[in-house]
């Protein structure tokens, strides 16, 4: 009895806390944060359109049957090939379409990883506050020598061991970020458990997991929203990394990781600059979206960056 | 203050008896035969079964971590299975090393002299212009990967504009030494590229002005030094993409630490004296401010490596980056372990450096 | 004589913290052994129940020498990018001793069923 009326309490406190927040106030009034995450929007659209009207096969597979390879785009110059705005590869396949469909494949993986961690680190931080002591100590002191080794070099040797493919890289990837979610959540957590209304509820027999998840939670949202968005621009860029160095994505995806590195071993001394140019603008741009929106949202969450 | 370097030193130990051990662990739970790498997947199994023999796989597996322990102790990690096929590890990552060390050794100071200047002054000029431009631009500079800020200026230096060489380390007309003499005795060079040309150049120059041309040796100063010049060439390009990669991080760090500073009260109290503000900002500021951002220049570091990977195979610099990234290509065991080793013997090293550094600064420490 | 007291005071602490994870790392890691070996093959169970062991261990001892080393750089790291950590050298150090004395149990528990094996 306690624990519904309690809950349904703070299901309402959600709702009101969210309207009345300075948090969001704060974070719409950030031109900077507002930009991030209109560029966000719009990549979640290229990447939505990519996925449900281009072709996969024909920007997969070679098309030097069909048309010039290493074309430049075809508002440099000749008419003919006007079709290609970002120029073709290679393999002559078409960089604009690629470019897109690379929207698609770095959210989709961004998201896999981001939110597999989010939940791997939602659990392991709230079994840590929860049990506290030795549980507590071990799990996160062992998170923490996680958190000293540079992402790119943790996640190189995780790979190490699981061998190559964009699936393997997925999970390499998840367990590197899983620490810094049980960070933020072991934090919040014990924030919660510290405020007497635990201590009740706890008191009145329901000393339950499920307690901690009901309350904690809600407590927790916006610093793991503000941790996601931070670390959604880092594992774009650490996805696109272990495929630029021929870990992740497998010959013929159009991953922007694997773009460039083709880019890199095709074009540059020829100087075919579109094609490494393009698919690094926008994974760099995308970052930057993510970068710009996160760096709103901690600033309106972390009032000590405030004056 | 030597008992705490010391103290320092001795730890290192046990830093890498936990790497080595940790490594062993991984290399033991990845999937793949040693054995069948070594001869390929269509070698027959009688021959797989013998190589297995020799390299003692059949044994219980802490009879083999006891081995491998006391080779590695001896700094024995064991031949490369594929990469350099044959050759032990020491000597590939002996020659790869110092490559890696000099360029990530002027990436860190590009990234210190370009990030901490800037980071003052962000946080001097807060909410100007000044500030916001500097911010994004470390926003972007954190936000755009090396693999395309590379490839970008590679094609503008080197492809269009010409200026600048596309790869390697040094251009390919000059013949590196491997030794210089000095008054009769053979001295080994470092293997950093840009160090031995000079020393090398520096001998022919001093020794054409003493011996031959004289003091009219200067005025052919850039032929004397051509080689050392054409290493600076090969250089600038990777440094810079690495350096400002990590200036990001480090500026917008001492913005924040410079920010908490200046809120503080002994430095209103210093204004009052009537000093003027910018030796205040200068005296007072920077020296507290500095404190957090250097130890954390020492875990950066770490970063700064990851990036040298990435570097490394962009401008086709042969480190152990790239080595790295070839051995786990390869399923090179014995490589990677020792590539793997050697990070964390950099990184460390690294760390310990800041940390004295950081005992000076802080006089709070040195009781 | 009372000069070393605390010396020994200090050592019979971590001993006993060595040991009790030790203990409970010795009987996990004989179980696993031999439910890997009843699943699967002696061998296979030998090795990569020894392996996390000593994953375990080599990360416990890394952990704990690397808290030793770098701790005021990670402490300083710490309060500046997160807003609330509580992370302390001391805490660090005891739970790197407790993990690796797990893994060490674990391999001591290994090196004792294996030869009970199947």
């Amino acid at each position: 009895m306690a624990t519904e009326t309690s809950t349904t309490a703070d299901r309402r406190g959600i709702v009101e806390r969210l309207r009345a927040s300075p948090f969001l106030s704060e974070l719409l009034s950030n031109r900077l944060a507002i930009i991030g995450l209109s560029i966000i929007l719009g990549m979640v659209l290229l990447g939505v359109y990519a996925r449900l009207f281009l072709d996969l096969g024909a920007i997969s597979q070679s098309q030097l049957a069909a048309h010039p390879n290493k074309a430049p785009p075809g508002w440099l110059g000749s008419a003919a090939l006007d079709q290609f705005l970002f120029g073709t590869d290679a393999a002559a396949r078409d960089i604009f379409k690629r470019v897109l469909y690379g929207a698609w494949l770095a959210l989709k993986f961004g998201v896999l990883v981001v939110g597999a961690s989010t939940v791997l680190g939602i659990s392991l931080g709230i079994i840590a506050a929860y049990y506290g002591d030795v549980v507590d100590n071990v799990v996160m002191r062992t998170m923490d020598v996680f958190l000293a080794f540079p992402s790119l070099l943790l996640a190189l040797a995780l790979v190490a061991i699981f061998g190559a493919g964009l699936s393997k890289v997925v999970i390499a990837l998840t367990l590197v970020y899983t620490p810094r979610f049980a960070r933020v959540v072991r934090g919040a957590a014990l924030k919660v458990l510290e405020d007497e209304y635990i201590d009740a509820t706890v008191a009145l027999g329901a000393r339950d997991p499920r307690v901690l998840v009901r309350h904690v939670l809600p407590n927790c949202l916006a610093p793991i929203t503000v941790q996601s968005t931070l670390n959604f621009g880092l594992a774009i860029i650490d996805l696109a990394a272990l495929s630029f160095l021929g870990f992740g994505a497998q010959a013929g995806t159009p991953s922007w990781g694997l773009m460039l590195k083709n880019g890199v071993s095709n074009g540059l001394l020829t100087g075919d600059w579109w094609l490494s140019f393009f698919p690094g603008l926008f994974l760099a741009v995308t970052v930057l979206g993510f970068n710009l929106l996160g760096d709103g949202m901690r600033d309106a969450l972390d009032p000590r960056m405030r004056e | 203050s030597k008992r705490f370097i010391a103290k320092r030193l001795l730890l290192l130990v046990p830093v890498l008896f936990g790497v080595a051990t940790v490594v062993f662990a991984i290399l033991h739970l990845a999937p793949g035969d040693p054995a069948r790498v070594i001869l390929g997947q269509r070698a027959p199994t009688q021959q797989v079964v013998q190589l297995r023999r020799e390299l003692g796989l059949n044994d219980p597996i802490w009879v083999q971590y006891g081995r491998f322990l006391a080779d590695t102790a001896q700094l024995d990690f064991g031949q490369s299975y594929q990469i350099a096929k044959g050759s032990p590890v020491w000597d590939v990552l002996a020659d790869r090393l110092p490559v890696t060390i000099e360029l990530a050794i002027y990436g860190q100071i590009t990234a210190i002299l370009l990030g901490i200047p800037l980071g003052v002054l962000s946080a001097v000029k807060q909410d100007s212009l000044t500030d916001h431009v500097t911010r994004i631009g470390a926003l972007t500079g954190i936000s755009v990967p090396i693999f395309w800020s590379g490839p970008l200026v590679l094609l503008v230096f080197a492809t269009f504009l010409g200026w600048l060489p596309t790869s390697g380390r040094i251009g390919s007309t000059f013949f590196l030494e491997d030794h210089w003499v000095l008054f009769g005795t053979q001295l080994p060079l470092t293997g950093m590229v840009s160090i031995d040309t000079f020393i090398l150049d520096t001998g022919a120059f001093v020794q054409s002005i003493l011996y031959g041309e004289g003091l009219g040796a200067f005025a052919s100063l850039t032929e004397y030094y051509a080689s050392f010049i054409s290493a600076v060439q090969h250089l600038l390009l990777p440094v810079l993409t690495l350096g400002i990669y990590s200036m990001a991080l480090l500026s917008r760090m001492m913005r924040s630490s410079m920010l908490e500073v200046i809120r503080q009260d002994y430095i209103r109290t210093a204004r009052a004296k009537g000093q003027g503000e910018r030796i205040t900002i200068l005296k007072h500021g920077l020296r507290n401010a500095l404190i957090p951002v250097i130890t954390v220049i020492g875990i950066q570091f770490g970063t700064l490596l990851g990036g040298a990977v990435l570097t490394e195979t962009v401008f086709g610099i042969g480190g152990i980056g790239q080595l790295l990234v070839a051995a786990i290509g390869a399923t090179d065991y014995p490589l990677v372990q020792g590539t793997v080793l050697v990070f964390a013997l950099l990184f460390t090293l690294v760390n310990l450096g800041v940390d004295v550094t950081y005992s000076y600064l802080d006089p709070r420490i040195q009781q | 004589m009372a000069r070393y007291d605390p010396l020994l005071a200090w050592f019979r602490r971590r001993l006993r913290l060595v040991a009790t994870a030790g203990a409970v790392g010795i009987v996990l890691g004989g179980i696993a052994a031999v439910v890997i070996a009843v699943l699967d093959d002696p061998t296979t169970a030998s090795t990569q129940t020894f392996a996390i062991g000593t994953l375990a261990f080599g990360f416990g001892i890394l952990g704990w020498s690397g808290s030793a080393l770098a701790g005021r750089s990670i402490e300083g790291l710490q309060r500046r990018l997160d807003t609330n950590s509580d992370w302390t050298e001391r805490d660090s150090r005891r739970a790197m001793t407790r993990l690796s004395g797990f893994g060490a149990g674990v391999m001591a528990g290994v090196v004792i069923v294996t030869p009970l094996l199947p």
